[in-house]
Protein backbone atom coordinates (compact mmCIF):
# COMPACT_ATOMS: atom_id res chain seq x y z
CA UNK A 1 0.00 0.00 0.00
CA UNK A 2 1.21 3.41 -0.65
CA UNK A 3 2.44 6.08 2.01
CA UNK A 4 3.00 9.01 2.60
CA UNK A 5 4.74 11.70 5.34
CA UNK A 6 2.51 13.19 7.91
CA UNK A 7 3.83 15.64 10.06
CA UNK A 8 1.21 16.56 12.66
CA UNK A 9 2.74 20.29 14.36
CA UNK A 10 0.77 21.40 17.88
CA UNK A 11 1.82 24.76 19.24
CA UNK A 12 3.25 23.08 22.30
CA UNK A 13 4.42 20.04 20.32
CA UNK A 14 5.25 17.91 17.22
CA UNK A 15 2.34 15.46 17.88
CA UNK A 16 2.88 12.89 15.08
CA UNK A 17 6.20 12.91 12.63
CA UNK A 18 6.52 10.26 9.78
CA UNK A 19 4.81 7.69 6.98
CA UNK A 20 1.74 6.62 7.54
CA UNK A 21 -1.30 4.87 5.08
CA UNK A 22 -4.15 7.49 5.55
CA UNK A 23 -5.42 10.22 7.69
CA UNK A 24 -9.04 11.55 8.50
CA UNK A 25 -9.29 15.09 9.89
CA UNK A 26 -12.29 17.23 10.40
CA UNK A 27 -12.57 20.49 8.29
CA UNK A 28 -15.03 23.20 8.31
CA UNK A 29 -17.33 21.03 5.07
CA UNK A 30 -17.22 17.80 7.31
CA UNK A 31 -14.81 14.83 7.47
CA UNK A 32 -12.30 14.18 5.10
CA UNK A 33 -9.83 11.36 4.61
CA UNK A 34 -6.39 11.70 3.00
CA UNK A 35 -4.40 8.86 1.28
CA UNK A 36 -1.00 8.61 -0.63
CA UNK A 37 -0.53 10.93 -3.58
CA UNK A 38 -3.46 12.93 -3.17
CA UNK A 39 -3.52 16.46 -5.31
CA UNK A 40 -2.17 18.90 -3.72
CA UNK A 41 -4.27 21.09 -1.23
CA UNK A 42 -4.31 23.51 1.26
CA UNK A 43 -7.64 23.54 4.06
CA UNK A 44 -9.03 25.03 7.00
CA UNK A 45 -9.40 21.86 9.75
CA UNK A 46 -11.88 22.14 12.43
CA UNK A 47 -11.79 20.99 16.03
CA UNK A 48 -12.59 17.54 16.78
CA UNK A 49 -11.07 14.19 16.17
CA UNK A 50 -8.25 12.93 13.50
CA UNK A 51 -7.47 9.88 13.11
CA UNK A 52 -3.74 8.50 11.55
CA UNK A 53 -3.47 4.63 10.43
CA UNK A 54 0.35 4.38 10.32
CA UNK A 55 2.62 1.59 8.78
CA UNK A 56 1.08 -1.25 11.22
CA UNK A 57 -2.25 -0.41 10.60
CA UNK A 58 -2.36 1.27 14.08
CA UNK A 59 -5.49 3.79 13.82
CA UNK A 60 -3.97 6.85 16.02
CA UNK A 61 -6.85 8.83 17.20
CA UNK A 62 -7.01 12.44 18.76
CA UNK A 63 -8.70 15.33 19.82
CA UNK A 64 -7.21 18.77 17.83
CA UNK A 65 -8.19 22.46 17.77
CA UNK A 66 -8.57 24.47 14.66
CA UNK A 67 -5.42 25.08 12.45
CA UNK A 68 -5.06 23.69 9.09
CA UNK A 69 -3.99 21.06 6.63
CA UNK A 70 -1.39 21.37 3.58
CA UNK A 71 -0.79 18.54 1.15
CA UNK A 72 2.45 19.26 -0.97
CA UNK A 73 3.83 16.32 -3.12
CA UNK A 74 2.40 13.76 -0.94
CA UNK A 75 4.11 15.35 2.21
CA UNK A 76 1.08 15.92 4.49
CA UNK A 77 1.44 18.76 7.53
CA UNK A 78 -1.36 19.36 9.89
CA UNK A 79 -0.90 22.51 11.82
CA UNK A 80 -3.27 23.00 14.80
CA UNK A 81 -3.69 24.45 17.88
CA UNK A 82 -3.76 21.39 20.61
CA UNK A 83 -3.39 17.80 19.76
CA UNK A 84 -3.99 15.49 22.43
CA UNK A 85 -4.11 11.71 22.71
CA UNK A 86 -7.40 10.57 24.40
CA UNK A 87 -5.68 9.17 27.85
CA UNK A 88 -3.97 12.75 28.01
CA UNK A 89 -7.81 14.15 28.43
CA UNK A 90 -8.42 14.96 31.44
CA UNK A 91 -12.23 14.14 31.92
CA UNK A 92 -12.97 16.02 34.97
CA UNK A 93 -11.17 18.90 34.23
CA UNK A 94 -13.26 18.73 30.62
CA UNK A 95 -16.66 18.44 32.42
CA UNK A 96 -15.93 21.38 34.24
CA UNK A 97 -14.87 23.43 31.61
CA UNK A 98 -18.14 22.27 29.56
CA UNK A 99 -20.33 22.86 32.50
CA UNK A 100 -18.71 26.35 33.15
CA UNK A 101 -19.24 27.68 29.23
CA UNK A 102 -23.01 26.00 29.09
CA UNK A 103 -23.55 28.68 32.50
CA UNK A 104 -21.69 31.68 30.74
CA UNK A 105 -24.10 30.55 27.78
CA UNK A 106 -27.05 30.99 29.36
CA UNK A 107 -26.25 34.56 31.15
CA UNK A 108 -26.54 38.06 28.61
CA UNK A 109 -23.72 38.52 27.43
CA UNK A 110 -21.77 40.95 24.48
CA UNK A 111 -20.97 39.33 21.19
CA UNK A 112 -17.35 38.81 21.70
CA UNK A 113 -18.15 37.14 24.88
CA UNK A 114 -20.34 34.72 23.54
CA UNK A 115 -18.38 33.28 20.95
CA UNK A 116 -15.53 33.30 23.42
CA UNK A 117 -18.04 30.58 25.31
CA UNK A 118 -19.01 29.01 22.30
CA UNK A 119 -14.98 28.09 21.05
CA UNK A 120 -14.97 26.93 25.06
CA UNK A 121 -17.71 24.69 25.22
CA UNK A 122 -17.04 23.26 21.65
CA UNK A 123 -13.65 22.35 22.61
CA UNK A 124 -15.00 20.16 25.84
CA UNK A 125 -17.45 18.69 23.51
CA UNK A 126 -14.92 17.32 21.44
CA UNK A 127 -12.46 16.19 24.38
CA UNK A 128 -15.26 14.27 25.98
CA UNK A 129 -16.48 13.07 23.11
CA UNK A 130 -13.33 11.28 22.33
CA UNK A 131 -12.81 9.88 25.44
CA UNK A 132 -16.60 8.43 26.13
CA UNK A 133 -15.62 6.47 23.12
CA UNK A 134 -12.37 5.23 23.99
CA UNK A 135 -12.88 4.82 28.08
CA UNK B 1 36.21 53.84 63.05
CA UNK B 2 32.80 52.02 63.95
CA UNK B 3 33.55 49.64 66.41
CA UNK B 4 33.30 46.22 66.72
CA UNK B 5 29.64 45.44 67.59
CA UNK B 6 28.54 47.80 64.94
CA UNK B 7 30.39 45.92 62.29
CA UNK B 8 29.43 42.72 62.98
CA UNK B 9 25.71 44.17 62.52
CA UNK B 10 26.28 45.68 59.57
CA UNK B 11 27.67 42.27 58.49
CA UNK B 12 24.79 40.36 59.25
CA UNK B 13 22.29 42.21 57.36
CA UNK B 14 24.55 42.12 54.79
CA UNK B 15 24.33 38.17 54.62
CA UNK B 16 20.59 38.00 55.32
CA UNK B 17 20.01 40.17 52.25
CA UNK B 18 22.77 38.26 50.35
CA UNK B 19 20.53 35.16 51.48
CA UNK B 20 17.68 36.55 49.55
CA UNK B 21 19.47 37.52 46.29
CA UNK B 22 21.20 34.21 46.07
CA UNK B 23 17.28 32.61 46.23
CA UNK B 24 16.14 34.66 43.81
CA UNK B 25 18.98 33.67 41.83
CA UNK B 26 17.89 29.97 41.98
CA UNK B 27 14.41 31.17 41.50
CA UNK B 28 15.05 33.18 38.01
CA UNK B 29 17.93 30.72 36.57
CA UNK B 30 15.11 27.24 37.05
CA UNK B 31 12.53 29.52 35.19
CA UNK B 32 14.65 30.51 32.49
CA UNK B 33 15.14 27.13 31.78
CA UNK B 34 11.76 26.15 32.04
CA UNK B 35 10.97 29.29 29.41
CA UNK B 36 13.74 28.76 26.92
CA UNK B 37 12.30 24.66 26.72
CA UNK B 38 9.31 26.26 25.69
CA UNK B 39 10.36 28.59 23.63
CA UNK B 40 11.89 25.72 21.73
CA UNK B 41 9.22 23.69 21.79
CA UNK B 42 6.30 26.14 19.98
CA UNK B 43 9.22 27.19 17.21
CA UNK B 44 8.23 24.12 14.56
CA UNK B 45 4.54 25.09 15.25
CA UNK B 46 5.83 28.98 15.07
CA UNK B 47 7.66 28.66 11.43
CA UNK B 48 5.87 26.29 9.83
CA UNK B 49 2.49 28.63 9.93
CA UNK B 50 4.30 31.51 8.73
CA UNK B 51 5.49 29.51 5.64
CA UNK B 52 2.49 28.41 4.95
CA UNK B 53 1.14 31.75 4.84
CA UNK B 54 3.79 32.91 2.42
CA UNK B 55 2.88 30.20 0.15
CA UNK B 56 -0.70 30.92 0.34
CA UNK B 57 -0.03 34.00 -0.19
CA UNK B 58 1.91 33.61 -3.30
CA UNK B 59 -0.67 31.34 -4.88
CA UNK B 60 -3.19 34.59 -4.04
CA UNK B 61 -4.22 37.33 -6.58
CA UNK B 62 -3.47 40.89 -5.80
CA UNK B 63 -7.34 41.38 -5.07
CA UNK B 64 -7.66 38.00 -2.81
CA UNK B 65 -4.95 39.35 -0.86
CA UNK B 66 -7.09 42.46 -0.14
CA UNK B 67 -8.11 40.55 2.98
CA UNK B 68 -9.03 42.32 6.12
CA UNK B 69 -5.87 41.35 7.59
CA UNK B 70 -3.77 42.88 4.88
CA UNK B 71 -5.38 46.01 4.69
CA UNK B 72 -3.33 48.58 5.47
CA UNK B 73 -5.93 51.44 5.39
CA UNK B 74 -4.17 53.85 2.88
CA UNK B 75 -7.05 56.25 3.02
CA UNK B 76 -7.08 57.24 7.02
CA UNK B 77 -4.14 59.87 7.65
CA UNK B 78 -1.01 59.33 9.55
CA UNK B 79 -2.40 61.81 12.29
CA UNK B 80 -5.53 60.42 12.42
CA UNK B 81 -4.53 56.50 12.69
CA UNK B 82 -5.29 54.89 16.04
CA UNK B 83 -2.44 53.03 16.81
CA UNK B 84 -2.42 50.13 19.34
CA UNK B 85 0.82 49.28 21.40
CA UNK B 86 0.99 45.61 23.32
CA UNK B 87 3.50 46.12 26.01
CA UNK B 88 5.10 43.12 27.33
CA UNK B 89 6.21 44.49 30.86
CA UNK B 90 7.04 42.21 33.93
CA UNK B 91 4.68 42.03 36.80
CA UNK B 92 7.12 42.67 39.73
CA UNK B 93 10.60 44.50 39.60
CA UNK B 94 14.18 43.75 40.45
CA UNK B 95 15.27 42.69 36.89
CA UNK B 96 17.82 45.57 36.05
CA UNK B 97 16.79 47.73 33.10
CA UNK B 98 14.92 45.16 31.78
CA UNK B 99 11.20 46.96 32.76
CA UNK B 100 12.92 50.60 32.22
CA UNK B 101 14.08 49.32 28.89
CA UNK B 102 10.62 48.42 27.57
CA UNK B 103 8.90 51.39 29.23
CA UNK B 104 11.07 53.45 27.29
CA UNK B 105 10.65 52.59 24.14
CA UNK B 106 6.95 52.39 24.74
CA UNK B 107 7.07 56.10 25.39
CA UNK B 108 9.12 57.04 22.13
CA UNK B 109 6.67 55.41 20.29
CA UNK B 110 3.50 56.71 21.52
CA UNK B 111 4.66 60.24 21.40
CA UNK B 112 4.76 59.84 17.56
CA UNK B 113 1.52 59.17 17.20
CA UNK B 114 -1.82 61.39 17.71
CA UNK B 115 -4.31 58.52 18.95
CA UNK B 116 -1.98 55.97 20.84
CA UNK B 117 -3.62 53.31 22.93
CA UNK B 118 -1.82 50.85 25.43
CA UNK B 119 -2.69 47.34 25.78
CA UNK B 120 -0.19 46.78 28.68
CA UNK B 121 1.18 43.25 30.11
CA UNK B 122 2.16 42.93 33.67
CA UNK B 123 1.67 44.57 37.01
CA UNK B 124 4.55 46.94 36.72
CA UNK B 125 3.84 48.67 33.85
CA UNK B 126 0.37 48.94 34.40
CA UNK B 127 0.88 51.13 37.44
CA UNK B 128 3.33 53.10 35.50
CA UNK B 129 1.33 54.23 32.48
CA UNK B 130 -1.75 54.80 35.33
CA UNK B 131 0.78 56.82 37.49
CA UNK B 132 1.15 58.93 34.01
CA UNK B 133 -2.18 59.22 33.19
CA UNK B 134 -1.79 57.44 29.36
CA UNK B 135 -4.50 56.52 28.03
CA UNK B 136 -4.32 52.71 28.69
CA UNK B 137 -7.18 49.77 28.19
CA UNK B 138 -8.32 49.70 31.97
CA UNK B 139 -9.99 45.58 31.66
CA UNK B 140 -7.08 44.12 29.49
CA UNK B 141 -5.81 42.27 32.79
CA UNK B 142 -2.99 39.32 32.02
CA UNK B 143 -0.56 38.76 33.80
CA UNK B 144 2.78 37.57 32.18
CA UNK B 145 3.91 34.55 34.35
CA UNK B 146 3.95 30.90 32.67
CA UNK B 147 3.10 32.37 29.34
CA UNK B 148 0.59 30.13 27.89
CA UNK B 149 -1.52 29.48 24.18
CA UNK B 150 -4.64 29.42 25.78
CA UNK B 151 -3.82 33.25 27.11
CA UNK B 152 -2.09 34.48 24.35
CA UNK B 153 -4.77 33.40 22.43
CA UNK B 154 -7.17 35.56 24.29
CA UNK B 155 -4.92 38.41 23.77
CA UNK B 156 -4.90 37.83 19.82
CA UNK B 157 -8.99 37.76 19.83
CA UNK B 158 -9.19 40.74 21.74
CA UNK B 159 -6.84 42.74 19.63
CA UNK B 160 -8.50 41.57 16.12
CA UNK B 161 -11.88 42.08 17.40
CA UNK B 162 -11.44 45.85 18.07
CA UNK B 163 -8.96 46.08 14.54
CA UNK B 164 -11.88 44.28 12.73
CA UNK B 165 -14.23 46.81 13.93
CA UNK B 166 -12.00 49.92 13.47
CA UNK B 167 -10.89 50.94 16.44
CA UNK B 168 -7.63 49.95 15.84
CA UNK B 169 -5.86 51.07 13.03
CA UNK B 170 -2.06 49.70 13.18
CA UNK B 171 -1.27 47.30 16.38
CA UNK B 172 2.59 47.62 17.34
CA UNK B 173 4.09 44.77 20.01
CA UNK B 174 6.83 45.69 22.41
CA UNK B 175 8.46 43.13 23.85
CA UNK B 176 11.80 41.91 24.41
CA UNK B 177 13.82 39.12 22.91
CA UNK B 178 16.74 37.24 23.50
CA UNK B 179 19.72 38.03 21.46
CA UNK B 180 21.74 34.96 22.25
CA UNK B 181 22.32 32.73 25.82
CA UNK B 182 23.34 36.24 27.86
CA UNK B 183 22.06 39.04 25.75
CA UNK B 184 18.57 40.27 25.62
CA UNK B 185 17.06 43.47 23.69
CA UNK B 186 13.86 45.81 23.42
CA UNK B 187 12.05 45.40 20.40
CA UNK B 188 8.85 46.67 18.15
CA UNK B 189 7.45 45.27 16.04
CA UNK B 190 4.25 45.97 13.49
CA UNK B 191 1.60 42.97 14.27
CA UNK B 192 -1.40 44.22 12.23
CA UNK B 193 -1.75 44.65 9.12
CA UNK B 194 0.11 41.93 7.89
CA UNK B 195 2.56 42.89 5.26
CA UNK B 196 3.04 40.45 2.52
CA UNK B 197 6.57 40.93 2.34
CA UNK B 198 7.32 40.03 5.64
CA UNK B 199 5.80 36.46 4.20
CA UNK B 200 9.38 36.45 1.57
CA UNK B 201 9.97 36.50 -1.46
CA UNK B 202 8.56 33.40 -3.99
CA UNK B 203 11.91 31.66 -4.84
CA UNK B 204 13.11 31.76 -8.19
CA UNK B 205 13.21 29.71 -10.92
CA UNK B 206 10.95 26.96 -9.67
CA UNK B 207 6.94 26.83 -10.90
CA UNK B 208 4.16 27.45 -8.83
CA UNK B 209 2.73 23.91 -8.16
CA UNK B 210 -1.57 24.20 -8.64
CA UNK B 211 -2.90 24.32 -5.13
CA UNK B 212 -6.44 23.24 -4.69
CA UNK B 213 -7.87 25.57 -1.81
CA UNK B 214 -11.41 24.55 0.14
CA UNK B 215 -13.65 25.74 0.75
CA UNK B 216 -11.88 29.32 -0.59
CA UNK B 217 -8.17 30.80 -0.48
CA UNK B 218 -9.84 33.72 1.60
CA UNK B 219 -12.06 31.21 4.07
CA UNK B 220 -8.40 29.21 4.54
CA UNK B 221 -6.80 32.93 5.28
CA UNK B 222 -9.74 33.54 7.37
CA UNK B 223 -9.27 31.01 9.48
CA UNK B 224 -5.63 30.37 9.54
CA UNK B 225 -4.76 34.11 10.18
CA UNK B 226 -5.93 34.41 13.66
CA UNK B 227 -3.80 31.55 14.45
CA UNK B 228 -0.75 33.13 13.49
CA UNK B 229 -1.60 36.33 15.41
CA UNK B 230 -1.81 34.32 18.29
CA UNK B 231 1.23 32.63 17.89
CA UNK B 232 2.97 35.76 17.59
CA UNK B 233 1.87 36.89 20.83
CA UNK B 234 3.03 34.10 22.39
CA UNK B 235 6.39 33.70 20.75
CA UNK B 236 6.91 37.81 22.21
CA UNK B 237 5.25 36.45 25.72
CA UNK B 238 7.34 33.75 26.13
CA UNK B 239 10.57 35.51 24.97
CA UNK B 240 9.93 38.41 27.39
CA UNK B 241 9.14 35.76 29.98
CA UNK B 242 12.70 34.16 29.22
CA UNK B 243 14.45 37.84 28.99
CA UNK B 244 12.65 39.03 32.05
CA UNK B 245 14.61 35.96 33.72
CA UNK B 246 17.70 36.57 32.18
CA UNK B 247 17.54 40.31 33.50
CA UNK B 248 16.88 39.11 36.85
CA UNK B 249 19.17 36.20 37.08
CA UNK B 250 22.02 38.60 36.22
CA UNK B 251 20.39 41.65 38.44
CA UNK B 252 20.80 39.51 41.48
CA UNK B 253 24.25 37.69 40.51
CA UNK B 254 25.38 40.99 40.30
CA UNK B 255 23.80 42.04 43.62
CA UNK B 256 25.28 39.05 44.87
CA UNK B 257 28.95 39.65 44.09
CA UNK B 258 28.82 42.90 45.81
CA UNK B 259 27.41 41.66 48.78
CA UNK B 260 30.68 39.06 48.62
CA UNK B 261 32.80 42.31 48.11
CA UNK B 262 31.36 44.52 50.74
CA UNK B 263 31.83 41.38 52.90
CA UNK B 264 35.28 41.12 52.54
CA UNK B 265 35.64 44.58 52.67
CA UNK B 266 34.22 44.67 56.55
CA UNK B 267 35.86 41.73 57.61
CA UNK B 268 39.47 43.37 56.67
CA UNK B 269 37.43 46.64 58.82
CA UNK B 270 36.47 44.15 61.46
CA UNK B 271 39.83 42.89 62.17
CA UNK B 272 41.60 45.75 62.11
CA UNK B 273 38.95 47.18 64.70
CA UNK B 274 39.40 44.24 67.28
CA UNK B 275 43.46 44.37 66.88
CA UNK B 276 43.43 47.97 67.61
CA UNK B 277 41.12 47.24 70.96
CA UNK B 278 43.69 44.50 71.80
CA UNK B 279 46.39 46.53 71.30
CA UNK B 280 45.00 49.32 73.17
CA UNK B 281 44.41 47.10 75.87
CA UNK B 282 47.83 45.48 76.15
CA UNK B 283 49.03 48.90 76.14
CA UNK B 284 46.66 49.84 78.90
CA UNK B 285 47.18 46.74 80.81
CA UNK B 286 51.72 47.40 80.71
CA UNK B 287 51.37 50.69 81.09
CA UNK B 288 49.06 50.29 84.93
CA UNK B 289 51.52 47.69 85.45
CA UNK B 290 54.73 50.12 85.18
CA UNK B 291 52.92 52.66 86.91
CA UNK B 292 52.36 50.10 89.96
CA UNK B 293 56.09 48.95 89.79
CA UNK B 294 57.23 52.94 90.22
CA UNK B 295 55.26 52.90 93.28
CA UNK B 296 56.57 50.26 95.08
CA UNK B 297 59.87 51.00 94.46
Amino acid sequence: MNTFYLKVIASDKTFFSGRCKSLVVQTLDGEVGILAHRENVVTAVAMGEIRITDLEDNVITAVVGTGFLQVMNNRVTVLVDTAELPEEIDIRRAQEAKERAEEQMRQKQSIQEYHHSQASLARAMSRLKLTSKYN
Amino acid sequence: MANAREIQSRMKSIKDTMKITNAMYMISSSKLKKAKQTLMATEPYFYTLQMAIGRILRHMSEEEVHNVYFDERKEIEEKDRKKGYIVVTADKGMAGAYNHNVIKLAEEHMNESEHPMLFVLGELGRHYFTKQHMPIEETFHYTVQNPTMNRARNISERILDRYKAGELDDVYIIYTKMNGPIQTETEMLQLLPLKKSEFGPAPIGVPLENIEMTPSPAAVMEHIVPNYVAGFVYGALVESYASEHNSRMMAMEAATNSAKDMLRMLEIEFNRVRQAAITQEITEVISGAKAQKKKKK
